[in-house]
C-alpha cells in the first residue's frame, strides 16, 4: 500500500524518511500533492504493509493518508491539526 | 489532479497572471508595477497614515482582491482552514525585514519578474540575490529549521483578515478625509488603474494563485529541495507572458511598456550591490516564512492567521521604511537603508539559527 504523510516542517519530513529507511521501507520526500492539500510543504510518500513505520507517529506528522484508486483515505490527523 | 495537468494548470495560470499584470499598467498602474505586493502594501500603509511619504499613498484594490479571491475560492472548494499559532511574532519580524529588503530593491519578488519582463536589467542583480537568499534559507531547512506547529482556530479568527480587506475597500470607495491618497503627479501612488479593474485583477489572480499554490520563492526552493519544476514553471510563465504582452502593447503604440537597459528604469535604481543584497534579504526571509509576499496574502485568505500576521509585519515594515528613510528611490539606496538591510540579514540569520534543531540529527 502507498501512503503519504504530511508534516509541520520540512525537517520533520527528512526525519520521517530516515525512520522509514531504517525500517527498510522505500520512501521519498516530495512537495505535497495539490489535490491532497492547498498547503505547499514537504511530504513523504512511502510503500509499506503497515501505515505507521513506528509504534506511533512522530509528533511532526500532521496527517497520513493511504493512496487508493478512489483517492486519498485519511488515516491519521494530529490533534488540533 | 494528475501531475502533468497540475503543471499545465500552473503554466496557464502564470500566462494569465502575466497578461493581467501587463494590462494593469496599460490601465494606469506605474510602469513594471502591474502587481507589486511590497509596493502596494507600502501604499496602503501610507493611505492609512502610518507613513507620510506623499508619493506612495493609496489603498490598492489589487491587495484586497488577492486576499478575497483566495478567500472566496477556498470557501467554495472547502479548503478554507482557519489556523495559526506558529511563532507569530517571529513571523511578524521576518515579514518586517522582508519588506525592508524589498524596498531596498524597490519591489517584491513578483515585481522583480515584472521588472525583468519590462526590460529592467537591474532586476537581474535582484534575481541573483534572491536565489542566494533562497539557497541560504534552504540550507537551514535541511539543517532542521522550523517554526512551531500550527493549530486549528475558530472560523471567525480565520475570516477576520478577509473582513479587514472589506473594511479597507469601504474606506477606498468612501474616501473619508483621514485617508491619504497621493495627489496627481506626486509619484507612483497617484498612478493606478480604475478601482473595479484593479479589484477584478486581484480577485482573479488571488483565485488562480490559491488554486495553483503559485509562489515566487517556492519555485526555486522546490527545484533545489526536490528537483521539482512545477512552481518554477509558473514563475517563468509569468515572465514570458508579461514580456510578450509588454512588447505587443509597445508595438501598438499604446505607450512604452518595454525598455531594455539599466539607466532610467521606472521606480528602480542602478546600484547592483544593494539590489542584490535587498533581494537576498527578501529571499532568505521568505524561505523561513514558507512563501513569498503574494503567497502570504493568498494563505491569509485561506484562513492562515500566521500569514496574516506576516502581512501585518510587511505593512509595518513599509511604514518604518518611509518614516526612517530606509526605502530606496530612483536616485538610489539611502545610507539608513543600507544599515537596515545589513541589520535585517543578521536578524534573519539569527532567527534561522535559533529555530534550527541542533541536538537531534536527521
Amino acid at each position: 500500500m502507498t501512503y503519504i504523510a504530511t508534516f509541520y516542517s520540512h525537517f520533520g519530513a527528512i526525519r520521517f524518511r530516515k525512520l522509514c529507511q531504517e525500517k527498510g521501507i522505500p520512501a521519498e520526500i516530495m512537495p505535497v500533492p495539490r489535490d491532497l492539500s492547498s498547503s505547499c510543504g514537504s511530504c513523504v510518500r512511502y510503500e509499506s504493509t503497515l501505515p505507521c513505520p513506528a509504534p506511533q507517529y512522530p509528533e511532526e506528522v500532521e496527517q497520513v493518508v493511504s493512496v487508493t484508486s478512489q483517492g486519498y483515505q485519511s488515516l491519521y490527523r494530529a490533534e488540533n491539526g | 489532479m494528475p501531475k502533468t495537468h497540475e503543471k499545465t494548470g500552473i503554466v496557464l495560470a502564470g500566462i494569465a497572471i502575466g497578461v493581467i499584470a501587463s494590462l494593469l499598467v496599460f490601465f494606469g498602474n506605474p510602469v513594471n508595477m502591474g502587481f507589486c505586493i511590497a509596493c502596494f502594501l507600502r501604499d496602503i500603509s501610507g493611505a492609512l497614515g502610518l507613513h507620510t511619504a506623499p508619493a506612495v499613498q493609496y489603498i490598492r484594490p489589487e491587495i484586497l482582491g488577492l486576499v478575497l479571491g483566495s478567500f472566496l475560492l477556498s470557501v467554495f472548494r472547502k479548503e478554507f482552514m482557519p489556523r495559526g499559532g506558529s511563532s507569530p511574532l517571529t513571523r511578524f519580524v521576518l515579514g518586517f525585514f522582508v519588506m525592508i529588503g524589498c524596498l531596498m530593491f524597490l519591489g517584491c519578488p513578483f515585481r522583480m519578474i515584472l521588472r525583468l519582463a519590462g526590460g529592467d536589467l537591474n532586476a537581474v542583480f535582484g534575481l541573483l540575490g534572491f536565489v542566494c537568499g533562497i539557497l541560504a534559507g534552504v540550507f537551514f531547512l535541511n539543517k532542521g529549521y522550523s517554526l512551531k506547529r500550527t493549530y486549528k482556530l475558530p472560523t471567525l479568527e480565520g475570516a477576520a483578515f478577509s473582513a479587514i480587506q472589506v473594511a479597507l475597500l469601504v474606506l477606498l470607495v468612501a474616501a473619508p478625509a483621514f485617508i491619504y491618497f497621493s495627489e496627481a503627479g506626486a509619484g507612483p501612488g497617484a498612478l493606478h488603474a480604475p478601482i473595479l479593474i484593479s479589484l477584478a485583477a486581484g480577485l482573479i489572480v488571488g483565485a488562480l494563485a490559491q488554486r495553483t499554490r503559485l509562489c515566487m520563492v517556492g519555485g526555486i526552493r522546490d527545484l533545489v529541495l526536490f528537483g521539482e519544476w512545477k512552481l518554477l514553471a509558473g514563475f517563468i510563465a509569468i515572465l514570458a507572458s508579461a514580456l510578450v504582452c509588454n512588447l505587443v502593447l509597445t508595438g501598438t503604440g499604446a505607450g512604452t511598456f518595454f525598455t531594455l537597459g539599466m539607466e532610467g528604469q521606472p521606480v528602480a535604481h542602478t546600484d547592483g550591490l544593494w539590489n542584490f543584497l535587498g533581494m537576498l534579504l527578501a529571499g532568505f526571509g521568505c524561505v523561513l516564512l514558507g512563501g513569498c509576499p503574494l503567497r502570504q496574502l493568498v494563505l491569509s485568505g485561506e484562513g492562515n492567521t500566521d500569514s496574516a500576521i506576516t502581512v501585518l509585519g510587511l505593512g509595518i515594515g513599509a511604514a518604518f521604511a518611509h518614516n526612517f528613510g530606509l526605502a530606496s528611490s530612483g536616485t538610489g539606496p539611502t545610507a539608513n537603508g543600507k544599515v537596515a538591510v545589513v541589520i535585517g540579514i543578521v536578524v534573519v540569520a539569527v532567527i534561522a539559527v535559533a529555530n534550527t534543531v541542533r541536538t537531534e540529527k536527521a
